[in-house]
């Protein structure tokens, strides 16, 4: 099985599996689901890993890190308790995080973990635990278009797949674009000298605060005003919806 | 390790994120969910730019997912307000509530009528009794909101 | 105190200062006292055209002693076109280019002296009567401005030295009419009576404006008067050897040898048909007399000045300006006599039995208007001369008549019906004994004004009925035109003589009797409107023996159209004339006899007659019926003309709607219809757009792996 063919057929697997598994009324097949978007999964791993004898642990954690990643991700979709698909979805994070690490990024790992995990997704569950109404809603038991976006995003996985596995001829290039791209280009010397260095966190921060030092200031400021926006926005909303609320009241009276 | 592999491998893990999240993006409709797919498009994109910058031994990779996690905080704190806004509106997190920027005269979008779904019977963990039973409302005892 | 060519230039100017004044503050800075201005201009210009009066005749006397062809003086104020070589054949068939220029050039001869004066003095009048008619009207300075206006262009009509011009405040004069006609427009009557007054005059204009394209291709120019070859213009006074450039068609090298420079025939009576249906529009002659009646929906003063008095003998000025054009085509002549016998005669008739008193003054003032072409279609110079001196005191007797029906009117609150009121004499002793001044000179009594005018016209007539135009000669039908005419017009007089004094009899004899829309109204009208009306009063009484019939014409002789050798003298047979008078006089009087037979006291007499035309069967089919439907013109000219008209009108107006905007709507509606097809795309749902945006991201990706580019 050519890589092309395994990226059409894993992707066929991968939009039924996820139409299967979304939200669509009631709970059937759903284990058929998620056996369709394992078999997809698994087709994407024979895609892209070539398992290298010299690196097995590597490679088993690479495979258990995407592993939980992606799986997790299916579940933070699918699920239809928007609770459950934080808590997935933090997993997922966790993953991430991990892959991370596993690249050699260790700040951005462990920021992954503090901010993502630890500050954004804390915010979601405040906000769904303000917000939810009590029990399943009926929009949270249906997906919008189900089978479509299922179909637009395993398309869309599949072509970016195949841009990268299965690229077109181009005259003038070495076939394999990424292989020919950059092979040899940087030693890993280089790499250990610069990305993977001891002193990660110290060539980071250097970075930041001298090539980006501006950008870091207006990400500074931008924080500064999502902060000061998103209060105006409840302080004011709130008052619009009192005002509504009333409005409505005195019509239905 | 072949640095083509790794990075192959990390692109692949991008693309599922992304189109994963794209997928919920579309389909789900509870605003938060829709919310947090959308975060899920941005880890995608983050695991690919990271594996990039290890690819070409460059910081910017890095750097911009840095900028990344910035922008997602801000737009977690706006986009959440929002929401809270709304939900206090119209007493939904369903996104199908807003669609007044429809043409004028196009029909409004009507939800598909589904049957009740009995609630699950929940079982809570009891503890087995021990000493003497204090005197306590059970029903506040076992009654738990929702999750 | 100023010379001639600045009192010229002022007398129109000063009305027309006046209604911008009035028109740009009246209602913001004058309100009531928007009067002023207008009676200040007015005042003025009438002081400055009697300056002029003298100044022409102080020329007319000089020029006595020599052989010449009339008094002109010219001004030229710029000129409006100036086109070269916009002619391009002679009139004798060669290759001759001339230029077409309009010179806005003014004019004062005896002919414009006489109606500079005439329209000053009357239109004067009229204004102060008005601030006691017009008086807390809610338009007011409205009303002001277009008086002031209507003056200004009715002086430019007499005092333009082209055809141009003229026709251009010809049309000016009947704008204003137009406007004061549906004075009060909210009124639909009015409104529609304005409608009526401008379309008919329409048709004259028509007529008009084809009249001058045929001038302008028979003589080559428009310009009444005469320009040198340097540009400078040449009046009478200019040396005879000057050199001409261009030939006015009234200018003195014209009239130096009429028989050679103005065409007959065939074209020259086209041309003066043509000038004749204008002036019959304007004129109100028969066709086109059908607006006058109904214009009188516009304020009374209105009609006194307008309608009575001025721009109705608009026309009589203009075929008398035109005198040597009709004296080329002697069928011209004859066919304006026609018109004006037959509409004196028809009007007098329609005037019996009117019921509206001032209907009946509209009917006579056609009626006289009908004598005065009759007068300018003799062809004569007494004759010319007659018809301007019947216009010139018939403006001070009809306005006066006018007025006098307009204080009535006031005092009757508004109603003019005269079934509905009598015996206001005793209300009203001033109004009563103005209005029989102005009904004795419309009558033609001695010494009333109207009895040396009408008589000179019938006199005039009379002695052209000796010298020919014998019609259907050689056949057992064989009459005199003229001969006949003359007869019509002693019926004529008779006529006036018993309507003039049965409207007189039925207002202000018999039992007092008052509507009750009057209210507390019946009374004598303020200062302001008894001043006009007896200070016309006393001109109606005077004018006519002040400015002696032979002084008259002898003065107008002087102006060039009138001075040429082509015209006729006419003869000064006093005997001839005395008999004449005589016999109308016998007739006015018996006329009036005959009114006060059946409209004074009891009217005992009147009921019988009815009995009698009853019994007689001849009430239904009889001349009553027919003279108290006009005729039946109206109708006849709806069903003929206007029904006909509406009918195309609305077939255009379905093809337009149906059609044409079919099929513009329908392209139109094209851009909907593709739009419709589209709209469902726009549902309002956010997750609709991001996935059309996605599906649209595929699309791209998906071309980019497919055909890679190269």
């Amino acid at each position: 099985m050519t890589s092309l063919q395994a990226i059409v057929a894993a992707s066929v697997l991968l939009g039924a599996g996820l139409w299967l598994l979304l939200p669509r009324g009631g709970s059937t097949g759903r284990g058929l689901g998620a056996l369709l978007a394992a078999i997809a999964l698994g087709l994407f791993a024979y895609v892209v890993v070539r398992i290298d004898p010299e690196h097995k642990i590597g490679d088993a954690v690479f495979l258990l890190l995407a592993a939980t990643t992606i799986v997790s991700a299916i579940g933070a979709v699918t699920l239809r308790s928007p609770v459950y698909c934080a808590i997935w979805f933090a997993l997922t994070l966790l993953g991430t995080a991990g892959l991370f690490l596993y690249q050699g990024a260790q700040f951005l790992g462990v920021a992954t973990v503090v901010v993502y995990a630890g500050a954004i997704l804390v915010t979601f569950l405040f906000v769904l635990m303000l917000a939810q109404p009590k029990g399943l809603t009926a929009y949270d038991r249906v997906s919008w278009e189900g089978m479509l976006s299922a179909a637009t995003g395993a398309v869309l996985v599949g072509l970016l797949s195949a841009i990268v596995f299965a690229p077109p001829p181009v005259e003038g290039a070495p076939s394999g674009s990424l292989a020919g791209a950059a092979a040899g280009r940087v030693s890993a010397a280089d790499r250990d000298a610069e990305i993977l260095s001891p002193q990660h966190m110290a060539h980071l921060g250097g970075q930041l605060f001298s090539r980006h030092l501006i950008a870091v200031e207006v990400a500074g400021t931008l924080l500064l005003v999502a902060l000061v926006g998103a209060v105006a926005i409840v302080a004011q909303g709130k008052a619009a919806a009192g005002a509504a609320a009333l409005q409505e009241g005195r019509q239905h009276g | 390790m072949d640095e083509v592999q790794l990075l192959e491998r990390f692109l692949m893990v991008g693309a599922l994120l992304f189109g994963i999240g794209l997928v919920g993006f579309l389909s789900r409709r509870n605003m938060i969910v829709m919310f947090l797919a959308a975060e899920m498009m941005l880890q995608g994109i983050s695991v690919s730019l990271v594996g990039w910058g290890r690819f070409h031994n460059d910081w910017g990779g890095q750097i911009l997912v840095i900028f990344i996690l910035a922008v997602a905080a801000c737009e977690a704190a706006i986009a959440l307000a929002l929401v809270l806004m709304l939900f206090h509106r119209s007493g939904k997190l369903d996104v199908a509530v807003w669609q007044s920027i429809r043409e004028s005269n196009q029909p409004k979008f009507v939800d598909q009528q589904l049957p009740e779904e009995p609630a699950a019977v929940e079982h809570w963990p009891v503890l087995p009794q021990s000493g003497v039973e204090p005197e306590l409302p059970v029903e506040e005892m076992i009654h738990r909101s929702h999750v | 105190m100023f010379n001639a060519e600045t009192l010229m230039v002022l007398i129109p100017a000063l009305p027309l200062a006046a209604t911008l004044f009035v028109g740009l503050f009246g209602f913001v800075l004058l309100k009531q006292r928007s009067h002023i201005p207008v009676i200040a201009a007015l005042v003025a210009s009438f002081v400055f055209s009697l300056f002029l009066l003298r100044e022409v005749t102080r020329e007319t006397a000089r020029e006595e002693g020599y052989a010449s062809v009339g008094v002109e003086k010219l001004v030229r104020l710029w000129t409006w076109a100036d086109i070269e070589d916009a002619y391009r054949q002679g009139e004798d068939g060669e290759g001759v280019e001339r230029p077409f220029d309009i010179d806005v050039t003014l004019r004062a001869d005896p002919l414009t002296a006489i109606m500079l004066s005439m329209v000053t003095f009357i239109s004067t009048l009229v204004a102060i009567y008005a601030v006691g008619y017009m008086h807390g009207d809610p338009g007011y300075p409205r009303f002001f401005a277009y008086v002031s206006l209507f003056v200004f262009s009715m002086t430019m009509l007499v005092s333009v030295s082209n055809f141009v011009l003229l026709y251009v405040f010809w049309e000016a004069v009947g704008l204003c009419s137009y406007l004061l006609i549906g004075y009060w427009y909210e009124k639909p009557e009015a409104a529609a009576a304005g409608k009526k007054a401008f379309l008919v005059n329409r048709v004259g204009d028509f007529g008009f404006a084809l009249g001058l394209f045929l001038i302008w291709t028979t003589y080559g120019t428009l310009n009444f008067h005469d320009v040198g070859a340097d540009g400078a213009l040449l009046s009478a006074a200019a040396e005879a050897n000057d050199e001409v450039a261009i030939r006015g068609v009234l200018g003195q090298s014209r009239l130096h040898d009429p028989a050679k420079s103005y065409v007959g025939g065939g074209v020259g009576l086209a041309i003066c048909l043509c000038l004749l249906a204008g002036a019959c529009g304007k004129s109100a002659q028969f066709p086109l007399h059908v607006w006058l009646p109904d214009a009188m929906e516009g304020p009374t003063p209105v009609s006194a000045l307008i309608h009575a008095a001025t721009m109705v003998t608009a026309g009589v000025y203009m075929c008398t300006r035109c005198t040597p054009l009709f004296a080329a085509s002697p069928e011209a002549q004859a066919a304006v006599a026609v018109v004006g016998g037959f509409t004196a005669l028809l009007a007098g008739l329609i005037a019996l039995t009117q019921n509206d008193l001032k209907r009946v003054m509209a009917y006579s003032t056609v009626s006289q208007l009908g004598y005065m072409f009759l007068a300018v279609g003799t062809g004569l110079l007494t004759g010319i001369g007659a018809g301007m001196f019947h216009l010139f005191t018939h403006a001070f007797f009809k306005a006066l008549l006018f007025l006098a029906s307009g204080s009535v009117m006031h005092a009757m609150g508004g109603n003019c019906d005269m079934l509905r009121f009598s015996g206001l004499r005793r209300i009203m002793p001033w109004t009563h004994g103005t209005f029989l001044a102005g009904a004795l000179a419309l009558c033609g009594v001695f010494p009333f004004a109207g009895f040396y005018s009408k008589d000179a016209i019938l006199a005039a007539v009379h002695d052209r009925g000796h010298h020919d135009f014998v019609l259907l000669a050689g056949s057992s039908l064989e009459f005199s035109l003229y001969e006949t005419l003359y007869y019509a017009g002693m019926f004529t007089a008779f006529l006036t003589a018993i309507y003039t004094f049965r409207a007189f009899f039925m207002t202000f004899y018999g039992d007092t009797r008052v509507p009750p829309e009057a209210g507390h109204h019946a009374h004598e009208s303020p200062p302001s409107m008894i001043g006009p009306l007896v200070i016309l009063a006393g001109f109606a009484l005077l004018v006519g023996m002040a400015a002696n019939y032979y002084g008259f014409v002898n003065f107008l002789h002087h102006t060039p159209s009138l001075a040429f050798s082509g015209l006729p003298a006419g003869s000064h047979d006093e005997a001839a004339h005395a008999q004449v008078e005589g016999l109308s006089t016998i007739l006015a009087l018996s006329g009036i006899g005959i009114a006060a037979f059946l409209y004074l006291g009891e009217r005992r007499q009147l009921e019988k007659l009815s009995l009698w035309m009853r019994a007689a069967k001849l009430y239904e089919v009889s001349f009553y019926k027919l003279s108290f439907n006009k005729f039946f013109i109206d109708p006849i000219y709806n069903a003929l003309i206007v029904a006909p008209l509406r009918l195309l009108a609305n077939a255009s107006y379905w093809c337009d709607q149906k059609l044409v905007d079919g099929l513009v709507n329908f392209s139109g509606r094209m851009p909907r219809l593709f739009g419709a097809m589209l709209r469902p795309l726009q549902n309002g749902l956010l997750q609709f757009y991001a996935l059309a945006m996605m599906l649209g991201l595929v699309v791209l990706i998906g071309t980019l792996l497919m055909w890679p580019a190269s």
